[in-house]
């Protein structure tokens, strides 16, 4: 190849070298775990039977509404509910209006073009023997906040 | 056991350096399968990753396309293939080349639209022998685990390119030697993503898709060229193959004859060349000596495989020799 080329490459890296005095690494482009620890998380409901489930009066309820909880008190953030129908909320994480949602999905969600897919942090196997992974999803490209959220569903008892 | 490319035989030297070829080739195809299932395994939402992946992928075509055209080109000529198998090797070059050029705008496309659309890649954690860390560590430890062994193999095959006068090696020796930059490309995009640039990786996937473009055109260029019969060139396109000069001064030397100039094209390993030669005196030629000319010649080197010589009143334009001015 030839020198251009080379000297793109030369420059490419001084770039990030100079840029490189991020806090974190990965980082997050529009800085989502910084802003959400010890502020508000904001959450996105499907319901779905046992994982996902709120009241009329607003009261949050299922395993995944307990992870969220749990995984919001390590990183001392205030969970705020929104619910929703799935295309909605993926439109709103999407747009950086909410941070992450659930509602029983799984890791062959139809969803994960807009949105980043975590590790499953539970298996089940269904009455016709198929095996499911039950995922969450994350906004896109948040890195760090990504990885810190894969961290708590990787040391559930339930992940696989 | 003597190898020869159709009529050829090949000189103990180059059948040895040929023999080197294939087994580099083979060793580029076993390097190949690890590296492309290494990447494979770490791939996850990088647009470099996937870029550097797929050039890993094309890099398979030019290492067969070598073993399966010296294969053909070994073929005698028979009576329905009167010039032999040689060209095998121009239409290998020519179709490695497409698939270039084809995957190197598709990528362009591809990595253009993620950065307009201003997609952000996401990679998560991985957990490997129970800790858990970022995907892009794994990623980048990776590319740079694989990116020099190419260099060095593209080194190797360079020099036999030359020796064996085989433009498809050519090309994949140069292909190689250029990798690390593919390599370094996905490290630097994988590692804007972890510094929270989501742009960078998009960028880098640009930069390696237009390298491989790049090789695309300026292969495609080489292969027409040679499958259009332009004049033999060496190895590396770089300047007209000496032997055509070597031939026409060794007929120019013959006392019989007055002025020479030959038509040479580029068979793939071998030359077809006619000869056009003026007699001093046209009644007097004879069989014999025309067919005396003729096996020196094959003799000034074992790429001249296929040679006529016709004797005419006149040299054609075409042929005639720009460093003698004298000529009309």
């Amino acid at each position: 190849m030839n020198t251009p080329a080379i000297r793109a490459l030369a420059a490419a890296g001084l770039v990030l070298s100079l840029t490189g005095c991020a806090s974190q690494f990965p980082a997050d482009p529009d800085g989502t775990l910084e802003r959400v620890t010890g502020g508000t998380l904001r959450v996105g409901l499907s319901p779905n039977g046992n994982w996902a489930d709120m009241t009329d009066g607003g009261e949050a309820s299922g395993i995944e509404v307990t992870l969220v909880e749990e995984f919001a008190d390590t990183i001392d953030a205030e969970v705020v509910w929104t619910e929703g129908g799935e295309e909605k909320l993926f439109t709103d994480l999407a747009a950086g209006r909410l941070d992450m949602v659930i509602g029983g999905l799984t890791d062959t969600t139809p969803w994960s073009e807009k949105a980043a897919i975590t590790k499953p942090f539970d298996q089940v196997t269904t009455d016709d023997g198929a095996t499911r992974k039950h995922v969450m999803a994350a906004a896109m490209g948040e890195n760090a906040f990504l990885v810190e959220l894969e961290r708590f569903l990787g040391s559930q008892e339930s992940a696989p | 056991m003597t190898i020869s490319f159709g009529h050829t035989a090949l000189p103990a030297k180059q059948a040895e350096i040929l023999k080197k070829a294939i087994r580099l080739e083979w060793i580029t195809i076993a390097f190949l399968a690890v590296s492309v299932t290494l990447v494979f395994l770490v791939l996850g939402n990088s647009q470099a990753m996937k870029a550097a992946w797929i050039e890993d992928l094309l890099s398979f075509i030019p290492p067969i396309v070598f073993l399966v055209a010296v294969r053909v080109a070994r073929r005698k000529p028979t009576v329905k293939h009167p010039y032999g198998y040689h060209r095998s090797v121009g239409v290998g070059h020519l179709v490695a080349a497409v698939a270039l050029v084809t995957m190197g705008s598709f990528l362009i496309v591809d990595s253009a639209s993620g950065l307009l659309a201003a997609e952000h890649p996401s990679i998560g954690s991985v957990e490997l022998f129970g800790q858990v860390f970022w995907l892009g560590w794994l990623m980048m430890g990776v590319m740079a685990l694989i990116a020099l062994p190419p260099v060095f193999i593209g080194r190797a095959k360079m020099k036999l390119a030359r020796e064996l006068h085989d433009k498809v090696l050519y090309a994949d020796a140069d292909m190689n030697k250029a990798d690390w930059m593919t390599a370094v490309g996905s490290i630097v995009g994988v590692g804007g993503i972890g510094l929270g640039l989501w742009w960078a990786d998009s960028a880098a996937a640009l930069f390696i898709a237009g390298s491989i473009l790049w090789d695309g055109v300026k292969n495609i260029r080489a292969a027409i060229e040679d499958l259009m019969d332009m004049r033999a060139m060496t190895f590396d396109d770089a300047k007209p193959h000496p032997i055509v000069d070597q031939v026409d001064d060794y007929l120019r030397s013959l006392d019989w004859i007055a002025d020479a100039g030959s038509r040479v094209r580029d068979q793939g390993h071998v030359f077809h060349i006619e000869a056009f030669v003026v007699p001093r005196h046209p009644r007097e030629i004879t069989v014999t000596q025309l067919d005396e000319a003729r096996e020196a010649c094959v003799d000034l080197d074992w790429k001249v495989q296929d040679i006529v010589i016709v004797p005419v009143p006149e040299l054609p334009d075409v042929v005639r020799d720009p460093r003698v001015s004298s000529h009309r």
